[in-house]
């Protein structure tokens, strides 16, 4: 208990690699936020059917391929933006070593 | 103790909610699959590490499991470590105890952590402690080993902000996920143990809690029941959850309690205040040095005190209890030592010191390394008994593997009488 009290005091690691330490923090705050949100659209769809204005059985239903077809689009959109950064590559050309001197 | 948020308010807090029931839901997870999976590895590691020494030499492997699972009567003091040295490249181990510090901090810090929700109502909360009849003490000085590190990482600590007592009551409601709301049965357990050092139950029965439930407690608080104290002092009483159940089991009596968190007295005292009770007087003190007379008391009690304290101030403590207790009076404390548990091994130590490390609680592992008994008896008490305690039925069941803290009574008594 030699430190100043109010200056920062580093997190506690556990992982090998405390990149894991921090990236798990960031994945626990979206799993939290995803779980408030399913409260939420829960909360929205229990008033919604309450009041006539939406059918749960339809909302839960499979979607049939017009539905689907429609979808893809914004399916698609969706994966390119998670799956582009694992692909370790610039989406802008940056200064190549060398290239400029 | 009711704090549940008014029907308006429901909504504003849905979120805040919903994200502490989450966290709350992980946390069991932690608790009942996690644990025990990781239980589990060790034993397996151990058993692959022991396999070859066994077949050459069994006597030595033998003496190998024996030195990792002796109780502290003998103290290996390596085998902690060579728990650590099983474990260390074990992710089971490493997400382990990732979560159990990550997922407390964001129980208190954050978005949606309690102090944040609290504020929220900050006007409201403080509004309402107004006139609570707590006894403050604005010229006692908080020690530094209590407010240098924020225990149980709560920000600012019990006693930093005003509403750090109500942030510390809502977080007490999910610290054991499996006591969940039946969190309060802990501390009625511990009130009936003390009540039959004093009732006609026989001391030596007082270990099994679950014998005496028939013995129920007074809720009658003008019926002075036969062979209760007539004087009691709960020591870090905090926001009075430990206190409650003594006021109810000893309504005649003459009750102290004292902390030294002004935020937690002022919400015990509107508590007590709320729940109609007259017979506690919640007022701020420094355990290790009270200003009550000498034999003021025949019973001294704590709940999760000792282990907030640096092992020269646990025996203050000890000291104070053992003046201002009467000649014969008794003294009860609630904590946590993992020697005393049923099965205690090496790597329940381990867990409980991993746990102390990870959750902001410096002097934990230094009172399970105390020697307790010869303490007390240094101090001159007599019928020393340190006993694990079944915090809830069939904690201590040997089938039960979810992680617990290993809860312990403490008590003694002051010779004489």
């Amino acid at each position: 208990m030699n430190c100043v009290d109010g200056a920062p005091r580093p997190e506690q690691t556990f992982f090998p690699d405390p990149a894991i330490d921090r990236v798990l923090g960031v994945v626990m705050a979206l799993a939290t936020e995803v779980y408030v949100l399913r409260d939420r659209t829960r909360a929205l769809e229990g008033q919604l059917a309450a009041r006539g204005q939406v059918d749960c059985a339809a909302l839960d239903a499979e979607p049939d391929a017009q539905a689907l077809a429609a979808a893809r689009a914004d399916r698609d959109a969706f994966i390119q933006h998670l799956m582009q950064p694992l692909m370790g590559q610039q989406v802008s050309r940056g200064a190549q070593r060398g290239a400029l001197s | 103790m009711s704090s549940a948020a008014p029907a308006s308010e429901a909504a504003k807090d849905r979120a805040f909610a919903a994200a502490q029931d989450f966290l709350l839901g992980t946390k069991t997870f932690w608790t009942t699959r996690m644990f025990p999976a990781l239980r589990s590895e060790y034993e397996a590691r151990i058993a692959a590490r022991i396999a070859p020494i066994a077949t050459v030499a069994p006597a030595i492997a033998a003496g190998a499991l024996d030195a990792g699972n002796r109780a502290n009567g003998s103290r290996p003091v390596h085998a902690v470590e060579s728990v650590a040295a099983v474990l260390n490249d074990s992710t089971l181990y490493q997400t382990f105890a990732w979560l159990e510090r990550h997922l407390q901090r964001m129980k208190y810090s954050g978005r949606y952590g309690l102090v944040n929700w609290q504020a929220r109502d900050r006007a409201m909360l403080e509004a309402s402690l107004v006139g609570a009849p707590a006894v403050l003490d604005p010229s006692l000085e908080l020690p530094r080993y209590y407010v240098s590190v924020d225990i149980h990482q709560h920000p600012g600590g019990v006693s930093g902000d005003p509403l750090a007592g109500a942030v510390y009551e809502r977080g007490a409601r999910s610290t054991t996920p499996l006591a969940g709301q039946r969190h309060a049965d802990l501390h009625e357990r511990f009130t009936q143990q003390v009540a039959a050092l004093f009732g006609r139950v026989e001391v030596g029965d007082a270990g099994d809690a679950s014998a005496k439930t028939a013995s129920g407690l007074s809720t009658d608080l003008g019926t002075p029941q036969p062979g209760t104290p007539q004087a009691l002092l709960d020591m870090g009483c905090g926001f009075g959850k430990s206190t409650l159940p003594f006021a109810r089991a000893f309504g005649a009596a003459r009750i102290e309690a004292i902390d030294l968190s002004a935020p937690c007295l002022r919400l015990a005292a509107k508590t007590q205040r709320d729940a109609q009770f007259t017979n506690v007087r919640y007022a701020q003190a420094n355990a290790a040095a009270t200003q009550f007379g000498v034999a003021e008391f025949d019973l001294v009690t704590s709940t999760m005190l000792l282990h907030e304290l640096p092992p020269p101030i646990v025996k203050d403590v000890f000291r104070e209890a053992a003046r201002v207790l009467k000649a014969g009076g008794w003294m009860a404390h609630l904590d946590f030592l993992p020697q005393v548990q049923p099965g205690a091994d090496a790597f329940s130590r381990f867990i409980h010191y991993g746990h102390a490390r990870r959750n902001n609680e410096p002097f934990m592992e230094p009172l399970a390394n105390m020697d307790l008994d010869a303490l007390l008896a240094e101090l001159g008490f007599t019928d020393v008994a340190i006993e694990a305690f079944e915090e809830a039925p069939g904690a201590l069941d040997p089938a039960n593997r979810n992680w617990r803290f290993p809860w312990a009574v403490i008590r003694a008594r002051k010779a004489g009488g």
